[in-house]
């Protein structure tokens, strides 16, 4: 075997390609891990993780510098200063936004598990039926069922907090304890139990955060900084969970700074022989040899990769004889909700800070009702107790206003909706030829817009959400509602869809691409529809079954 | 204060080292603290020092001024505004000082403890008047400083340590903690 030889490449190191990696080399098979970005070691390089408030120059706020050299990351919550090194140089790698989308993008080892929300669910049978039923976009070749193991088999290593709740839409996993409601929570769901009964239910979030050891990690220590990267391990990255499970094999190598530019094609077997990389600090190009291939580049870059491959075979490359690759962009649109005063509970207080909320899952278009859109959406949400920035209206400066800043002020209760959106074809991203990245590589254009079906359901996720905490007892409920934005939601899907048929679609039912069986796509690019619970964990579920398809495929000597 | 505790200050609030500028003879009418954008004199630094000093004063705990928070205040509209709020910032500040001096009768930062507070307080009920038009660049100045003010005073080391419990790793969840307890 050369050096550049290996059993399986692994495209990108994000939450599905560390899965990847972790299932591959479990199995035996020598695999390299290939990373566009920098490296970033667990624990050491988490460098703002351990830091006070006081300790960051502005607080943990964003700078006019920040602002101009982040314009689309400056959109919505993620530009700030404690992070601001897991997210991609806009300036190196542009995209092109015919419409507005806001790609929030993080070029280094672990991607966006390192920054994710953490909030897992599974997919419930409604959702896999869903396309088939409403006559849209392609079957989804695979039902509950077929992913019910593997979601188990997700959730046991990654370590998911979580109540089993029992509530049919939202299937119950192989959970560790579930994390505390706080007082003024508990005291909405109990009145939201009386109104709604078993129509709606309210229970806490499954994140994961793990509470109780697992795996040489720590138990969750309620920091909230997640996102600096946790020196405890205690929520799932590929940092704290894959990565160390395939380096104990001995059989994973990892490669950052490898931008892979193309898989390569072998016209005579119709299978990829593997990839070609440019080494983002030194520009040189380089080629690895593998049996099977992994792509796991994050949606949109998925299909980029697949886009500049094999185009001497078909114009728009690997997977795109369907007619569909880098068509039906999907995403959850959000923005919307509602929150409100609780009263009362002056002499409770929460200590530790949680990171995680409470859950409502979907209710709509089930059960035989007909709203005027289809699809439906669940909400995020929880109860907390302001600290200074409540209006102290009798105090205005002075010594007494100070020492009224060290005491709580009100509690209040909010949540936000996460919508479903469909995969309507002309949603697309395609190559931009005319503009190139820092290393002269084309960029993604990206085309793609909430349409009427996501406007109609952001009524009622508006109105519902005030309806829902007025009838659990929340005070002087106020609503809030945006333009939607794709992108925003930071849940990029369906590029590279999987379907029963190679003419409507880029996947099987085993995450192989149609055109080259030995490549599989196992990241957003994947989803054949959206569902509005939070994705990362069916892509968890999805790769470790195509995983142990691909080497049982192996085995057989069909790959 | 001279700019030699300035920038000692400055780097004990900023946490970083600051290099010790080579000239450090004290011109009269420029400014201590260091801006790389906005631009102030000796005596509008004074005053927002002791507009943010007359916000949270010394009493049995420290001041702004003790806490450095005028210095962050600096530093956040200086970093963090855009060339429209600094403008804005300044026309505002020099109504504030015009208006203070007419009232008071001298510069603002000279006046007394009693006298800063009665013009604030008045400052403050413009602001929350909803048919108050005058002066609405001076008032935006003023909540600028005070906005700002509050942020780095509840954000402080200061704050988080000593008045209210702030642990780094708090290593637990309690759903249900008796307020006064927290409070510390």
């Amino acid at each position: 075997m050369s050096n550049n030889t290996y059993d399986a490449i692994v495209i990108g190191s994000g939450i599905s390609g560390g899965w990847a990696a972790k299932e591959l080399t479990e199995k035996g098979l020598k695999t390299i891990m290939l990373e566009r970005g920098k490296n970033i070691e667990h624990i050491k390089d988490y460098v703002n993780a351990n830091k006070g408030p006081w300790e960051f120059e502005h607080r943990g706020g964003r700078t006019q510098k920040m602002i101009e050299d982040y314009p689309v990351l400056k959109r919505d919550y993620p530009l700030n200063e404690t992070n601001l090194d897991y997210w991609t140089n806009e300036k190196e790698s542009p995209y092109t936004e015919i419409k507005r989308f806001d790609w929030f993008r993080g070029y280094h080892m672990g991607g966006r598990s390192l920054m994710w929300g953490r909030q897992s669910y599974r997919w419930h049978d409604t959702d896999f039926e869903a396309n088939l039923k409403d006559g849209i976009g392609t079957d989804w070749p695979i039902r509950y069922k077929d992913l019910a193991p593997w979601y188990s088999h997700a959730e046991k290593f990654a370590g998911i907090s979580g109540n089993r709740d029992g509530v049919p839409i939202l299937p119950d996993g192989d959970f560790m304890p579930p994390m505390d409601m706080n007082i003024v929570e508990k005291d909405v769901q109990k009145r939201f139990k009386e109104f709604y009964k078993d129509a709606r239910h309210f229970v806490i979030g499954r994140t994961a955060n793990i509470t109780v050891p697992h795996n040489n990690r720590t138990n969750c220590q309620y920091r909230n900084k997640c996102w600096l990267g946790c020196p405890f391990g205690a929520y799932f990255s590929t940092q704290s969970a894959t990565l160390p499970a395939a380096m104990a094999t001995g059989n994973l190598t990892v490669r950052p700074w490898s931008i892979v530019t193309k898989i390569i094609y072998d016209k005579d077997t119709k299978k990829a022989k593997g990839v070609e990389i440019l080494d983002a600090e030194t520009n040189k190009t380089y080629e690895f040899f593998a049996k099977i291939v992994f792509v796991n580049a994050s949606a949109l870059n998925s299909a980029w990769v697949l886009m500049n491959s094999a185009t001497d075979v078909w114009e728009g490359g690997l997977g795109s004889s369907s007619g569909q690759l880098g068509h039906n962009v999907m995403d959850h649109h959000l923005g919307v909700g509602a929150g409100g005063r609780i009263e009362g509970f002056e002499n409770k207080y929460t200590f530790g800070r949680r990171a995680n909320g409470i859950y409502i899952p979907r209710y709509r278009n089930l059960n035989g009702e007909k709203r005027d859109y289809i699809r439906g959406f669940g909400y995020q949400g929880g109860g907390s107790r302001a600290s200074w920035s409540r209006d102290i209206a009798e105090l205005n400066i002075g010594g007494d206003f100070k020492d009224a800043l060290s005491e709580p002020g009100s509690w209040s209760f909010g949540m936000g909706g996460f919508g479903e959106t469909l995969p309507y074809h002309e949603n697309r991203v395609y190559l931009d030829k005319t503009k190139k990245d820092k290393w002269g590589l084309p960029i993604l254009a990206i085309d793609a817009e909430c349409k009427e079906n996501e406007r109609k359901m952001r009524i009622d996720m508006m109105n519902d959400a005030k309806e829902m905490l007025e009838n659990a007892g929340v005070k002087d409920v106020q609503t809030y509602t945006s333009d939607p934005v794709l992108g925003r939601g930071i849940h990029e899907m369906g590029t590279a869809r999987m379907g029963r048929d190679p003419k409507s679609s880029v996947l099987n039912e085993w995450n192989q691409v149609w055109d080259a069986k030995n490549v599989f796509v196992t990241d957003g690019a994947a989803m054949a529809s959206a569902a509005c619970q939070n994705p990362s964990l069916t892509y968890m579920a999805l790769t470790a079954r195509a995983a142990n398809h691909a080497v049982e495929e192996l085995k057989k000597g069909n790959l | 204060m001279n700019r030699r505790a300035a920038i000692r200050n400055m780097a004990l609030i900023m946490g970083s080292a600051v290099v010790l500028p080579s000239c450090l003879h004290d011109d009269k009418g420029k400014a201590v603290v260091e801006l790389k954008h906005l631009k102030i004199d000796a005596d509008q630094e004074k005053l927002v020092n002791s507009l943010t000093e007359t916000i949270l004063p010394k009493t049995d705990t420290p001041g702004a001024a003790e806490l450095g928070i005028n210095l962050f205040v600096f530093k956040m509209l200086d970093d963090c505004t855009s060339k429209e709020q600094q403008a804005d910032f300044i026309t505002g500040l020099a109504g504030f000082a015009d208006e203070a001096k007419k009232q008071m009768g001298k510069p603002f930062a000279e006046g007394t403890d009693k006298e800063r507070t009665a013009f604030v307080t008045q400052m403050e009920q413009h602001s929350k008047d909803k048919n108050y038009k005058d002066n609405a660049k001076s008032l935006a100045f003023y909540q600028m400083v005070k906005g700002q003010t509050i942020f780095g005073y509840t954000t402080s080391k200061y704050f988080m340590t000593k008045q209210v419990v702030y642990e780094l790793v708090p290593g637990r969840y309690n759903a249900m903690y008796p307020a006064k307890k927290a409070m510390a």
